[in-house]
């Protein structure tokens, strides 16, 4: 009897420590019985036109294999994507998930302790084929997943080019001196040679990102003007506003450029309204559709600074998904950010969009128009780097794209608008006391 | 007789607190709503967000927020911006009283004028996106009409951008500002106006020296709303039409004040700058319940 019971108790505790570890199994497998539901703040669809019906597709999916687990989905718009997260960390009450742009705005808000590290709920092993990941490394751990990458090289048309009698450039990428020659080319042929919109002060910063990037030798040497090491005043950070001006000047840009705002400067290309204009994957595919695959031709920004980084590229995952600090389904949500890269989905995502997706499982036989194919060569060879996400918001707006709205409106000097910036950082450095210490102490 | 006396005190206090207890939940709803969320914002005004935490620093967001040349350039803007409060004001005075004159069809006028006060801001804002582009509608109909040279970058130029939305802040406005004055002229006894016109004086005399000064309340009234509009509720009409731009040429005090709070990641300085702005919009806010209570002891 006695031994009868003491079995039965042994049987009893083994019972127990099976239930614990199949509850424990159940929390942290989607394939369980909870009902998880997850609300993602989700962003991307301006930079990849069909990425809404992609996600709901994607969701549906999911449901089909996890039943218990019901996607929200609440569309995020650009204007307000970072404040109404802010507000969001400020309640400490949000998404599940949210998106940010990749680096700087990310990093913001894992600084504000509003961010829980995807790097800690997804394997290694998985991790492994996710492009990019290092736009959102800090302290050892990744932040946020990519989805996509997109780049920014220059469209033009080919009709235009030809009539002016301008011949693109042999290996892809002219100097600057062949640029300003072509763009005098085009204007004498009655065409505007390069249009973009500013409206929003985004077409600037574009100009920022490519010819400002051209003089640094690294990230780290912007972060030494940011942190006051350095004086933005310096032609090595501002220099290039010049050029831009002469661009002006000499009307080789829009008249209308703040009138448009940056999205609207691509639709004027697709229009035929202009031979060159900067484009991400979806505004070369929206162009390559509306003015016929054999008119549109693909070129890198011009060789202008001689910088160390002149010759990098510029593709970003641009957005990032990442996992709130507060959300009560961690392991689920990053269960639905790693599905989102599963090989079927990887595929749809190139479907809906023709951007391809920042993952090295992504089979790239996909892309066959040549134009979109150069285009992937580009941003998938060599390093990358967008830099103005490498800057503090405030001096990203105060700065990067106020200055580039007085050079393009032409209300400001080249040295007003390198005055601007500094002015900005020294702004931001006064009152934001706890982002200077992340921003020193940040090694890149 | 001992019951009678307690009874008789007791009714004696009740009818002294009775009128607080009705006020009372009126009171509480008030400092709920109206007083903790200004109190909040002052003590917030008095933080900072330093590498150990949040930190009481005085007055020094106070100090950074004078500091900073773009507060400057957006409190001028608001300046700049009470510059239309006249022009709006007569506008809207000639307006009512053309319709008051019962012109054909007056009151398809009233309506019409009225209609964008009714509209959402955004709707009206986006609107006037598409119209004042440097290729939008009003600059095609003017080289149209061989007026290319009047053609301007309405919302793109730093010179123009402040005007063109003062423009559209008067064209909405204005319905408010006509139906106002409307509704008090329709109040206004017949036989003075009769009399002016038996006394041999014409529409102008009529309505300068007779009407005009009847309508100094309404008139003073409206003023001080639009001043106080054109100081903190020009928001909405900035942030769809311009986004403060190009560079800060349209930037006023509410919009720099949502960037602190929720673009820049700094409640502190949002929060003075709210103060400096509710500061100034009060002193508005008294000079207009003052002339309220004036202009309705006219009305009775």
């Amino acid at each position: 009897m006695k031994i009868s019971l003491r079995v039965l108790s042994v049987l009893m505790i083994l019972s127990i420590v099976l239930v614990a570890c199949g509850a424990k199994a159940t929390q942290t497998t989607s394939g369980s019985n909870e009902k998880v539901d997850l609300t993602f703040w989700y962003w991307a669809e301006s930079d990849a036109p069909g990425a809404d019906a992609w996600m709901t597709e994607s969701v549906e999916a999911y449901k089909t294999v996890n039943p218990n687990v019901t996607i929200n989905i609440v569309p995020q718009s650009t204007d307000t994507l970072i404040s109404a997260f802010q507000s969001a960390v400020t309640a400490k009450s949000g998404p599940d998930i949210a998106s940010q742009w990749a680096t700087g705005p990310v990093l913001g808000f894992v600084w504000q302790d509003a961010v829980a590290p995807i790097s800690d709920y997804v394997k290694a092993d998985e991790m492994k084929n996710w492009l990019n990941t290092n736009e959102n490394t800090y302290n050892g751990k990744v932040w946020a997943a990519p989805m996509y990458l997109i780049g920014i090289e220059i469209m033009y048309n080919k009709d235009m080019f030809a009539t002016a009698g301008v011949t693109p450039p042999a290996n892809g990428r002219w100097t600057w001196d062949e640029f300003m020659a072509a763009c005098e080319k085009i204007k004498t042929a009655g065409f505007t040679p390069f249009v973009v919109g500013d409206k929003d002060g985004y077409g600037g910063a574009w100009w920022f990102s490519h010819l400002g990037m051209q003089g640094l030798d690294s990230t780290d040497d912007l972060r030494q003007a940011i942190i006051g090491k350095a004086d933005f005043t310096d032609p090595h950070y501002t220099g290039w506003y010049s050029a831009l001006d002469d661009m002006v000047k000499k009307g080789y840009i829009n008249e209308d450029v703040m009138s448009l705002d940056l999205s609207q400067g691509a639709q004027a290309f697709s229009q035929g309204k202009g031979a060159m204009a900067w484009g991400t994957d979806g505004m070369i595919k929206q162009a390559l559709t509306d003015l016929g695959a054999d008119k549109v031709g693909l070129m890198r920004t011009p060789s202008y600074g001689t910088g160390k980084m002149a010759e990098t590229g510029n593709a970003t995952q641009s957005i990032s998904f990442f996992i709130t600090k507060w959300s009560a389904h961690p392991q689920q949500a990053a269960d639905f950010l790693a599905f989102l890269h599963t090989p079927d989905r990887l595929s749809s995502w190139y479907k809906h969009t023709g951007v391809i997706a920042a993952d090295s499982r992504f089979d790239r036989s996909v892309v066959t128009d040549p134009v979109l194919k150069q285009m992937m060569e580009w941003e998938t060879t060599g390093p990358q780097v967008w830099l103005e996400n490498f800057l503090p918001g405030q001096i990203d707006s105060d700065g990067d794209l106020t200055a580039g709205q007085m050079i393009f409106s032409q209300s400001g000097t080249p040295a007003d608008a390198a005055a601007l910036w500094q002015r900005a950082a020294e702004t931001w450095r006064n009152q934001h006391p706890d982002e200077l210490t992340n921003w020193t102490n940040w090694q890149q | 007789m001992l019951y009678k006396k307690m009874s008789t005190r007791t009714g004696i206090t009740f009818r002294k607190i009775e009128p607080f207890l009705y006020l009372a939940p009126a009171t509480i709803l008030i400092v709920l709503i109206f007083l903790y969320p200004i109190i909040d914002i002052i003590r917030t005004s008095l933080l900072q967000n330093n590498p150990n935490g949040i930190k009481t620093i005085g007055i020094t967001n106070y100090r950074l927020v004078f500091q900073d040349p773009v507060f400057w350039q957006a409190l001028g803007n608001n300046g700049k911006l009470l510059l239309s409060v006249p022009i709006l004001t007569v506008l809207s005075l000639m307006v009512a009283i053309l319709l008051f004159e019962h012109v054909r069809g007056w009151v398809v006028y009233r309506g019409i004028i009225f209609m964008p006060y009714v509209l959402a801001i955004p709707v009206v804002g986006m609107t006037f996106v598409y119209l004042l582009g440097l290729n939008g509608i009003i600059n095609t109909l003017l080289r149209g009409a061989g007026l290319a040279f009047l053609a301007q970058d309405w919302l793109g130029s730093i010179k123009w951008v402040l005007p063109s939305l003062s423009v559209v802040i008067i064209y909405r406005e204005m319905g408010f500002g006509v139906v106002l004055f409307l509704a008090r002229l329709m109040s206004l006894e017949k036989e003075i106006l009769e009399a002016a016109e038996i006394d041999g004086a014409n529409f102008w005399q009529k309505h300068i020296y007779v009407t005009l000064p009847q309508l100094s309340g309404v008139i003073e009234f409206f003023i001080v709303v639009e001043l106080i509009t054109m100081l903190s509720w020009v928001f909405a009409y900035v942030f769809t039409m311009t986004g403060g731009g190009p560079g800060f040429a349209s930037t006023v005090m509410e919009f720099y004040i949502w960037k602190h709070a929720f673009a820049f990641r700094s409640p502190g300085i949002a929060s003075a700058l709210a103060v400096v702005l509710l500061m100034v919009t009060t002193v508005l806010i008294i000079l207009q319940l003052r002339l309220r209570r004036r202009f309705l002891d006219e009305s009775v």
